[in-house]
């Protein structure tokens, strides 16, 4: 066997390799919905600060609303065993959210703002954490140490403090890392194309 | 010296060995997506891809969802033991060329 022959198969074997890594990883055309959700919480807390008794609820309702209607004419994607898992973990992510955050508030159970943030920020990190270990992910696994640092922290200060850093856990961990995701997709899917070409 | 393995020419094309180790991960995959993650033409992957369901390695299944056609492919035993035989190859071979 020469050399050339020798290079062809290890690019086989290198195609091999990429492309399963391509099939595996799921959360990487993920990105838009951690910018849309950012700005989501960005809109939910600009409104309720101006007044908006209703701002948490309709913002969230009409993000999930929005990001059905844009899932729901996107292409079939496969599904796999990762998929499933991470999907899951998301899941059920927004259904704890959609439930305790309505019944803390109806219930008047959020005397203290910094609580819920807390709460908040811990199920975030929670999310990220799982989903960042299962693909092995170190851009979200800091993603949640961002979250967790944020929980911890917003319980030691005024509640002005901990919205602050919420706000800014929501900048890092959902716009930032909402981009850096969204590059990642385009670079990666650029980098198959080279790849698979025949 | 063992006899060094002949490579499975089926699994060999580059399209349908991208193809293949796209489907090793996914219980299922659209066309599109398949078109999408390889960077091939409508043409071409369609064309791999009977390559592949005439050796058995793929399986077809068309549906409409919400009033839109939609092309499933599945890898059948036959695909994923082809693969599996293919990748031992290709390191055996590799390994005899690091030997030699």
């Amino acid at each position: 066997m020469d050399a050339m022959e020798a290079q062809e198969l290890q690019d086989r074997l290198a195609l091999i390799e990429q492309m399963m890594k391509a099939g595996r990883r799921s959360t990487e055309s993920w990105g838009w919905t951690f910018l849309l959700w950012g700005l989501a919480y960005y809109v939910a807390i600009g409104w309720s600060a101006l007044g908006g008794t209703y701002a948490w609820p309709v913002t969230m309702v009409a993000t999930c609303v929005l990001m059905g209607v844009i899932l729901s004419r996107r292409d079939h994607k496969p599904n796999t065993t990762m998929n499933r898992a991470v999907i899951g973990i998301w899941i059920a992510l927004g259904v704890t959210m959609m439930t305790l955050m309505p019944a803390l508030a109806i219930s008047g159970r959020i005397a203290d703002a910094r609580g819920s943030i807390a709460v908040v920020c811990a199920v975030m990190g929670m999310a990220n954490g799982a989903s960042g270990i299962l693909l092995k992910w170190r851009l979200q696994q800091a993603s949640a140490v961002t979250w967790w640092v944020a929980s911890m922290t917003v319980c030691f200060g005024s509640e002005t403090q901990a919205l602050v850093v919420f706000m800014v856990a929501i900048f890092i961990c959902q716009i930032v890392f909402g981009i850096a995701c969204m590059m990642a997709e385009k670079r990666e899917a650029r980098g198959m194309k080279d790849g698979a070409h025949a | 010296m063992p006899e060094l393995p002949e490579l499975n020419p089926v699994v060999h094309g580059k399209l349908r060995l991208a193809v293949l180790s796209l489907l090793a991960t996914a219980d299922e995959a659209e066309f599109t997506w398949l078109r999408a993650q390889t960077g091939s033409t409508d043409g071409n992957l369609g064309a791999q891809l009977m390559k592949l369901e005439e050796a058995g390695y793929v399986s077809v299944e068309k549906k409409f969802v919400q009033r839109k056609p939609q092309t499933l492919y599945r890898m059948t035993d036959a695909g994923r033991q082809a693969l599996t035989e293919y990748v031992q190859a290709l390191k055996q071979l590799l390994g005899s060329a690091i030997q030699s």
